[in-house]
């Protein structure tokens, strides 16, 4: 790279000799015509010598070059024909020619530098930089030009200046004509292009200069390019200097700088061309030009026009409507006056708001613009729509967002939950219940003991006395014998009424009807009437009979243990009027039984008359009978005697049948009447007799400690030491107790207290449990069960409700407390027991939570259907009739039950019945969930459910036993038979009915049902619980092996366990999949391995990758059984001993025979397949051979319980092969001996392995004890033949063959738990409690 | 009687803004749709993606419906969850999608939203974590007033669902 100097000098040179150039082109554009005939002509010679430049040069990359200029030339070729046959001024065409001539005229060797720098220029690529470079250089030497051309203007105006002028226009026209149909001018119009398009594109400007390569422009066109073109757009030039000198300076930076500087742009090409004859003297190196920035860059300074010119221009060009108001007329047409909708009385809309100086600012531009006045309207203003803008916003404001939001839409806070909890939720399941939100608030208000054990005598009378009085005291405030006497009264009146207004009328079916119906309800009513008055009096009686107990037993024992005093308030009355109702009231009644008393009689008579009817037909007919009989007799008195027997017997009956009935009594009017006043002396207060009103008061003295006598004490003491407390349970698990209170004398405990359950599960039951504390011993009293409230029940509506209880404890005392379930007597000679239990009430209150917002925190009714069943709370039941709709029952019910419409207990049903029989309620008798859902639907659930497909499907998806491992459900209901089914229906048939036949009695039988029901439950469960999974069933830590060799280590290389259990995840834990890097560790234990000798010849099992078997098919497992060696293996007896053996011929080998002790054997039987090793030698043989036995499991299910179930053994039995010799055969006795032999083998022994085992052991490795029989014929015991040493006398303790297997199974299987065992074990404990 | 099965994945999430993501998810269809097999909801691991931000679970989906009516076409609901670094789970995202009812292969991302809470609860959510959850989650597919809950949008959930029909045709549904 030269210095920056040296591409000055350069560059100087240059621009001299392009100046110089110019002058010759001047100089020379006078003589063109002479030349342009030969270019032609040179340019093929120019061909040549090019193709010769290339030749010498063997550049291998001009081969691009090549083709780039062969397509040129052909290019000019085409082109000068084109510009001579197309008839263009002549002036051009010559133009062009001789400057196309004066450039490929200046020399060949030129021109192969220049084509070198072009091909370079094509070579490299065109980078931005370089780009900008070249546009650079362009100006500044059009800079140059500019300067050149003035010279030559002026020269050319010196000769024909007027042809010049002509020409140059000429040339200007050309650009614009030809533009688009001729090549070269395209071409030249776009190597005039680019400095100012260069900013916009610079693709475009790589293409032009391309274009540029292949098509040298003329010196008339780089003239007109350096001179016509950039004048009217100044500005652009100047940001790509600024951009250029940018560019520049990165290029500097980037070092690829040399390169870029030494591409020629096409525009220096062109130039060359110009300078061509200077440079033809200098060496190649002058083309590699190197510039500095000074050399591009001019500083200029920014362009500005002052303020007042830009005005001056801009109010030339632009329009600025004034905001001042436009006169009305000027808006309007002519001599039209505006017109007001408004004021016409016409709705207009009101205008959305503009600022009037923008409205007048738009008034005036429109009046500026054609058609304007068609904007105003006739008012004078522009036309608008009315304000489409809403006074208020459509959305809702979200201020108060906690407030009123449906409850459905409430969010909740959580806190970040732990996985564990996470669980418990499930997507779809909205179990509030276990979300704590509820809560029941449980108020223990206090305790009452009816009895006590600690109970004194007068305790006893005194809580009678309460407990009469309270019941006195409910029946006073009901007061249902006054009411019934109302009642009584109004119907009496009515009646009255009636039969007085219809007394002379004959009465109607109707009434009589009406009337019967009256006089029975006025019965019924009287009789209740009476009974409740009967009641009254009674209890009235026995309070103040208990009273004058209790006043004579304070009085025998000196104190008081009780508060308690009765008063007996009398209220006088007027004694006339009472009498004189008493007696009317007796009369009535007396007239009513009277009444009653004659239709009963009348009826009675009526029954009578009929009866006596029949009895005197009856007796007429005996009559006839007899006198028939009598005749009879007369003529045959021989026959008759037998017959008459007959007779009498037969009719002895019928003598007895219709009895002569009774005439009825007529009831007797005095009777009647003494019998209605003895019942009221009864049951009714005298005449005139004080209105006695009974008052309980607490307000006696207790006697003081010292009066009482030492029992007293003692009872007294007693109390004093007990406290009483309750304890809450709910669901049968204790919440919480109250605090222990003293038992106070009065044997009233009061708690107050308020228990706040937060409730996690459905509500069962809310228990409370009374304790009584005698000094650190508890004692549990009574257990009291509070009802579930119903869920509108809220502390607010929730009133207290006594809870009785008692308990049945046996307790008796030394002093004078009376004890419970003591008999009791409180007359002096000891009769008149009772028996008191400990008893008492306990008032609490149970309800629902509130929360501080007053929100319930109840769940709502559907989610606790056993509340609803269990404790309902005070619920109108009217309103629930009502809420139904069946008001037609109701009223039935009313007929029915003929309610009083005037008791105001009934009003809320009669108004009911009113608005239903006047009113439409036509309310639907049935509510629908889904409306529309069965007009739409394609098939009934009838036929859904019939779909045996279905049914196989969704048995198969519950896991029903049967259909568990169905693998192939056929695609077509009719492939489904009904076959399919006939187990599983038979086994629930079989479900509901016990078969008692088997079992020896019923009740085993039911047992063994039951543990069927459990086992089932069982295996239900197990089979839920298998889709569970827990993270170390599903990811398995594979093992690495590791230095070690034969150890091995944990690597947290994870995957999991199984992919089928991954398929069916229903709710997995959330699993992270990542592993952890835990090697670090694991590489430092394993050094310590690496010390350890290595035992190659002691080889150990391997632990294997269990396998979890779902994914498994048949053929897929198979059983390994390895037969290593066996022990004392049962010898042949020598066959000496054996008898019938005939000697000789058979000597020879049965010698050999007896050589061999044994040649046991193994034969491996597993599921139907039998496998067996070779034969060995002798006593203690030695296989070590390993057999695979296939598996298969039942039904082809592989599931770890079906596995569990597998009940098939592996037998393996040990054999001796004896080959016995049966003798020659006499077929072939002249062809020669053959010797036939028999291989018999004899069973030794067997060893029974249950494949169960091997599944839980997942491998069995060991030596067994062979079963041998206890005596087998021809063999004996090695033993006994061998000399008996210490050793062999310690062996002989432990008898039998040994065998040592090792047997497991392929791939190895995960072991489940076993509940099978469970069960099992679970029928046996049954099975011994029976 | 038409059957319908649902058979594909959950394939995964993104655009949610903490990594470690699981899934649960159900199906909810009205009342004459009758499940045959498979199960209806489930819960998918945790991913915890080391680069980029998807999460991919490919839990597998496979149900199969008998129905005797159009109505309650079967909806699916998805829930996503982040577990934080100290195992903690919280709510990221409600998203509900209906299975198509056209057969073949269908590609679906289900965009998921989240409830804001008072900006109380925004504070301590980016603090300690937790968020408001709805109270009823069944609002995801029922179709409640909801326009007062203010939600925040979280990243969608891909789903590839593979829809089977028969015997639709028999019933006039064209399919």
């Amino acid at each position: 790279m030269a210095s920056p100097s040296a591409i000055r000098d350069k560059l100087r040179k240059q621009r001299r000799s392009l100046q110089e150039t110019l002058g010759k082109l001047k100089r020379e554009g006078d003589d063109e015509q002479a030349l342009f005939p030969s270019s032609r002509l040179s340019e093929e010679s120019l061909q040549t010598t090019m193709r010769d430049a290339q030749s010498s040069e063997e550049d291998p990359g001009e081969t691009l070059k090549q083709k780039l200029r062969a397509q040129r030339q052909m290019r000019r070729k085409r082109l000068l024909e084109q510009i001579s046959t197309q008839e263009f001024p002549a002036d051009d065409v010559q133009e062009l020619a001789s400057a196309r001539h004066l450039s490929e005229d200046e020399g060949s060797s030129k021109r192969t530098t220049d084509l070198q720098r072009t091909s370079l220029a094509s070579k490299a690529p065109k980078s931005r930089a370089s780009q900008q470079f070249d546009r650079f250089v362009t100006r500044r030497l059009e800079e140059k030009l500019r300067a050149a051309r003035s010279q030559g203007e002026s020269l050319q105006r010196q000769e024909a200046s007027e042809v010049d002028a002509s020409r140059l226009r000429g040339l200007r026209d050309r650009t614009t004509v030809t533009r688009s149909d001729r090549e070269v001018d395209s071409e030249a119009d776009s190597s005039t292009q680019p400095v100012p398009q260069a900013a916009s594109s610079r693709v475009k400007f790589q293409e032009s200069s391309k274009c540029v390569e292949k098509e040298r422009p003329t010196t008339e066109e780089a003239y007109n390019f350096f001179t016509l073109n950039f004048e009217p757009e100044p500005e652009p030039e100047e940001s790509t200097s600024g951009k250029s000198q940018k560019q520049r300076k990165t290029g500097e930076d980037g070092g690829q700088e040399p390169e870029e500087a030494e591409e020629p742009s096409p525009e220096q090409s062109q130039d060359r061309n110009e300078e061509e004859p200077l440079m033809q003297d200098e060496d190649g190196n002058v083309f590699v030009i190197e510039q500095t920035s000074k050399d591009f860059v001019e500083v200029k300074s920014a362009e500005y026009i002052g303020l007042r010119a830009l005005a001056l221009r801009h109010r030339a060009l632009v329009y600025t409507p004034s905001s001042q108001t436009v006169p009305i007329s000027v808006k309007l047409p002519e001599n039209v006056r505006p017109r007001y909708l408004e004021e016409e009385g016409l709705y207009v809309g009101e205008r959305p708001t503009v600022t009037s100086t923008n409205e007048n600012i738009l008034e005036n531009r429109i009046l500026k613009m054609e058609e304007g006045a068609k904007w105003f309207g006739d008012d004078g203003r522009i036309i608008a729509l009315p304000d489409p803008i809403k006074e208020s916003s459509t959305r809702p404001p979200l201020f108060h967002m906690e407030d009123d939001l449906d409850p459905a839409l409430q969010t909740v806070y959580r806190k970040p939950l732990n996985s564990r909890h996470v669980q418990q939720h499930s997507t779809d399941a909205a179990d509030g219940v276990a979300e704590g939100r509820y809560q029941l608030d449980v108020d223990v208000s206090g305790l009452i003991f009816a009895h006590h054990p600690l109970f004194s005598r007068e305790h006893v009378l005194a809580s009678r006395l309460a407990q009469l009085f309270d019941q006195y005291l409910s029946r006073q405030r009901n007061n249902l014998a006054e009411h019934l006497t109302d009642k009584l009264n109004g119907l009496r009146n009515t009646m009255r009424n009636m039969l007085e207004i219809h007394s002379e009328l004959s009465l109607s079916q109707a009434m009589q009807q009406r009337i019967v119906e009256y006089s029975v309800e006025v019965k019924n009513t009287r009789l209740l009437r009476d009974g409740e008055q009967e009641k009254d009096r009674m209890l009235l009686k026995s309070l103040i009979k208990v009273w004058k107990e209790l006043k004579a037993l304070r009085e025998f024992q000196k104190f008081a243990n009780t508060p308690y005093k009765l008063y007996l308030r009398r209220e006088n009355v007027d004694r006339q009027s009472d009498e004189r109702q008493y007696e009317s009231d007796i009369l009535s009644e007396v007239w009513e039984l009277e009444a009653e008393g004659e239709v009963d009689y009348q009826s009675k008579l009526a029954e009578y008359k009929k009866q006596l009817g029949e009895w005197k037909a009856w007796k007429r007919k005996q009559k006839s009978k007899k006198k028939k009989r009598k005749k009879k007799k007369g003529q045959t008195q021989d026959e008759t005697e037998e017959e008459d027997q007959e007779v009498s017997e037969s009719e002895g009956p019928d003598e007895e049948g219709p009895p002569k009935p009774e005439p009825p009594e007529k009831l007797d009017f005095e009777v009647i009447k003494q019998q209605v006043r003895e019942k009221a002396s009864r049951i009714r207060r005298k005449p005139g007799e004080a209105n006695l009103i009974p008052e309980l008061t607490a307000s006696g003295k207790i006697s003081e400690a010292e009066l009482c006598p030492r029992g007293e004490l003692a009872r007294r003491e007693d109390v004093a030491r007990r406290s009483v407390f309750i304890k809450i349970l709910y669901n049968d698990k204790e919440v919480s107790q109250t605090n222990s209170r003293m038992l106070t004398s009065d044997f009233r405990v009061h708690f107050g207290e308020i228990f706040n359950l937060k409730i996690v599960n459905c509500p069962r039951s809310i228990t409370l449990q009374v304790f009584e504390e005698v000094g650190s011993s508890c004692l549990l009293l009574a257990q009291v069960y509070v009802p579930v409230p119903h869920s509108s029940v809220l502390p607010a509506n929730a009133s207290i409700e006594e809870f009785e209880f008692s308990s049945n404890q046996r307790v008796m005392f030394d002093h004078e407390g009376v004890g419970s379930d003591v008999p009791l007597s409180f007359t002096a000679e000891g009769s008149d027991n009772v028996i008191l239990l400990t008893s008492g009430k306990v008032s609490c209150c149970v309800s629902w939570g509130v929360d501080e917002d007053d929100v319930p925190l109840a769940p709502p009714m559907s989610q606790h259907p056993s509340i609803l069943h269990g404790g309902v709370g005070p619920v109108d039941a009217i309103s629930h009739i009502g809420s139904s709709g069946d008001t037609k029952k109701i009223s039935e019910w009313a007929m029915q039950s003929r309610l009083d419409p005037n008791d105001p207990k009934n009003a809320s049903i009669m108004q009911l019945l009113k608005v239903a029989s006047s009113g439409e309620v036509t309310a639907p008798d049935y509510f629908r969930l889904e409306q529309l859902q069965e007009e739409f639907n394609f098939a009934s659930d009838e036929e859904l459910a019939q779909s045996r497909r279905f049914r196989l499907l969704a048995l198969r998806n519950q896991e029903v036993p049967e259909f568990r491992n169905y693998k192939c459900v056929p695609s077509r209901e009719r492939e489904v038979t009904d076959k399919v089914f006939q187990d599983y229906e038979k086994r629930l048939k079989e479900g509901e009915i016990i078969d008692t036949k088997e079992h020896l009695d019923s009740h085993r039988a039911l047992v063994a049902k039951y543990l069927q029901k459990i086992r089932e439950a069982v295996i239900h469960r197990f089979l839920l619980a298998s889709h569970h999974f827990l993270l170390s069933d599903m990811v398995i830590e594979e093992e690495m092996p590791c230095f070690g060799g034969a150890h091995l280590q944990r690597v947290p290389d994870r995957h999991l366990r199984d992919g089928g259990a991954f398929l069916e995840l229903r709710n997995p834990e959330p699993i992270e999949m990542t592993g952890r890097a835990e090697l670090l560790m694991i590489l430092g234990l394993n050094l310590f391995h690496l010390a350890e000798p290595k035992r190659p010849l002691k080889p150990q099992r391997k632990e294997r990758k269990k396998v979890t078997a779902q994914n498994l098919s048949d053929g897929d497992i198979k059983l390994l059984v390895n037969v290593l060696r066996a022990y004392d293996i049962p010898v042949r007896r020598s066959q000496s001993s054996k008898a019938g053996q005939s000697q000789g011929a058979i000597q020879a080998s049965d010698w050999l025979i007896s050589q061999v002790q044994v040649r046991p054997f193994v034969e491996v039987s597993f599921q139907r397949n039998v496998f067996q090793t070779t034969t060995a030698d002798g006593p203690n043989p030695c296989w070590n051979e390993e057999l695979q036995l296939p598996f298969r499991a039942p039904n082809g299910d592989y599931s770890i319980a079906s596995l569990q179930s597998v009940k098939d053994d592996v037998f393996i039995n040990i054999f001796d092969e004896v080959v016995r010799d049966i003798g020659m055969s006499d077929k072939d006795k002249d062809k020669g001996k053959t010797l036939h032999t028999r291989v018999e083998k004899h069973w030794l022994g067997s060893v029974k392995i249950p494949f169960s085992t091997i599944y839980a052991q997942s491998r069995i490795d060991g030596t067994f004890k062979v079963n041998t029989p206890a005596v087998l014929l021809g063999y004996s015991k090695e033993r006994s033949s061998s000399n008996t040493g210490a050793y062999e006398a310690m062996q002989s303790l432990c008898q039998g063959a040994f065998i040592t297997l090792f047997i497991t199974i392929e791939p190895q299987l995960l072991p489940g738990e076993s509940i099978r065992e469970k069960v099992g074990l679970l029928t046996c404990r049954h099975d011994d409690s029976h | 009687m038409a059957e319908l099965h649902i058979i594909g994945q959950l394939v995964g999430a993104t655009g949610f803004p903490h990594n470690s993501l699981f899934c649960k998810w159900g199906l909810n269809a009205g009342g004459a749709w009758r499940l045959l097999s498979g199960s209806k909801q489930g819960q998918t691991q945790v991913d915890n993606p080391q680069t980029g931000d998807t999460a991919y679970w490919s839990h597998p989906i496979d149900v199969h419906y008998a129905t005797k009516g159009l109505q309650g076409w079967p909806k699916l609901h998805l829930q996503v969850w982040h577990q934080d670094s100290f195992g903690r789970c919280q709510l990221l995202g409600y998203g509900y999608c209906h299975v198509p009812s056209s057969p073949g292969h269908h590609r679906i991302s289900c965009a998921t939203w989240r409830p804001l809470g008072s900006w109380r609860e925004q504070l301590s959510q980016m603090f300690v974590g937790g968020g408001p959850q709805l109270r009823s989650p069944d609002i995801i597919y029922s179709g409640a007033d909801r326009y007062r809950l203010h939600t925040e949008a979280m990243g969608t959930v891909q789903l590839e669902l593979a829809v089977i029909l028969r015997n639709f045709d028999k019933y006039g549904v064209d399919s």
